[in-house]
């Protein structure tokens, strides 16, 4: 029997969510929770727009995450539109405060980390997170982002790069 | 080299995860509450329940119109598949309660028509008309497909009145078995085990 739509949300809510939480809710920001409930419902209202549409063979979740990493490609780029005209003012600020930093507690450093990944290119940090966070092989990271798994493979090992050498840097 | 370079990758991705770990339970149950909620909303509700019958197990289905689905002489699964896969499907007895007791009572020969509200809206316009004029079809008579046609005003289109008929999801209710070919055969039948099951209703209601 085809998947039904509440199958749908049911197998895979928590994931998307998750996905969702990673890539966006996590850069500190007060509404950043409801940011991330507001775009799964998103992504479930879309979803549900073009169920009937879909073979009953494809991919159900690998078309869910791409429906996901859409819609936060969308959201992404207005927080960066955001932090850009924030970004002149608190820039000398920021330089100060790192340098008068003596050691790094286990909490800066994932405030840290999690600042690097906010830094990353969209498609980076999309790649990095369904690959390791996600736990999403290449084929499918390959299927959700349209790329192929070389491309996929080559955003991983550019993010891993330069998240190591930044904290590499710092140790 | 290349332990090197897996040694470099678990040093960041132990970071990373450490770094973007996982989702509060609050939030994560507050919103699959609030996408159940927006669904339960949004998508059609479907209720459906079954009663056996002398032509094997019967299924019937309502929605907020009235009476959308029924078949028979099939396996539920095959049932259920008919519908939108975004709907909300739910077992409820209580909801066809009145369908069956109508079902019942025409198997046992004490009912030849029914009263209930019916729902087709999902059909097109020509064969929601061929089957408004199937249903004016008096228990124990017979139709031709040509007859069907010519009530409609459109006497060369006996085929496209099979096609519609075939298309009937509320058999029985909607009598599509009282149309027969001009020939004096049964012509088709779409419902349960097809022509046995036409042949089995129109001597039930005394036409054969």
């Amino acid at each position: 029997m085809a998947l039904r739509f509440e199958e749908l949300i049911e197998r895979h809510h928590d994931e998307i969510f998750a996905y969702l939480w990673r890539l966006l809710g996590n850069d500190g920001r007060r509404d950043a929770a409801t940011d991330v409930e507001d775009l799964t419902q998103d992504v479930f209202l879309r979803a549900f727009d073009s169920f009937v549409g879909l073979r009953p063979n494809s991919n159900h979740r690998a078309w869910l995450y791409k429906i996901a990493t859409h819609c936060a490609y969308t959201q992404l780029r207005r927080i960066k539109h955001r932090r850009d005209k924030l970004s002149s003012l608190k820039h000398s600020t920021a330089e100060l405060e790192t340098a008068s930093e003596i050691s790094i507690s286990r909490k800066d450093m994932e405030q840290r980390v999690r600042a690097l990944v906010n830094e990353l290119p969209a498609k980076q940090k999309a790649c990095v997170t369904l690959r390791y966070l996600q736990d999403l092989d290449y084929p499918e990271i390959a299927q959700i982002l349209s790329c192929s798994q070389e491309s996929a493979r080559a955003n991983v090992y550019q993010a891993i790069r330069h998240l190591r050498l930044a904290l590499e840097g710092e140790r | 080299m290349t332990t090197q370079k897996s040694k470099n990758e678990v040093f960041v991705v132990k970071h990373l995860r450490s770094a973007l770990g996982s989702p509060m339970e609050t939030a994560l149950s507050r919103s699959r509450e609030r996408v159940n909620k927006w669904f339960a909303e949004e998508a059609p509700l479907i209720q459906w329940g079954e009663m056996s019958s002398p032509l094997g197990p019967l299924f019937a289905a309502v929605n907020e119109r009235g009476l959308c689905a029924l078949d028979f002489g099939r396996q539920e699964s095959e049932f259920l598949q008919r519908f939108d896969n975004r709907t909300r499907l739910e077992k409820d007895p209580k909801a066809v309660q009145r369908v069956l007791v109508q079902l019942r009572e025409y198997f046992a020969g004490d009912r030849s028509s029914f009263n209930l509200p019916v729902d087709i809206s999902q059909l097109t316009p020509f064969q929601r008309s061929v089957l408004e004029v199937a249903c004016r079809i008096a228990p124990g008579q017979v139709w031709t497909y040509h007859r069907v046609a010519e009530e409609l005003g459109r006497p060369r289109s006996s085929r496209p009145v099979g096609g519609a008929l075939a298309r009937n999801p509320i058999p029985i209710v909607i009598p599509c078995h009282r149309v027969v070919a001009s020939d004096g055969s049964l012509g088709g039948y779409s419902g349960g085990s097809g022509l046995k099951a036409k042949r089995w209703l129109l001597r039930l209601e005394g036409a054969l």
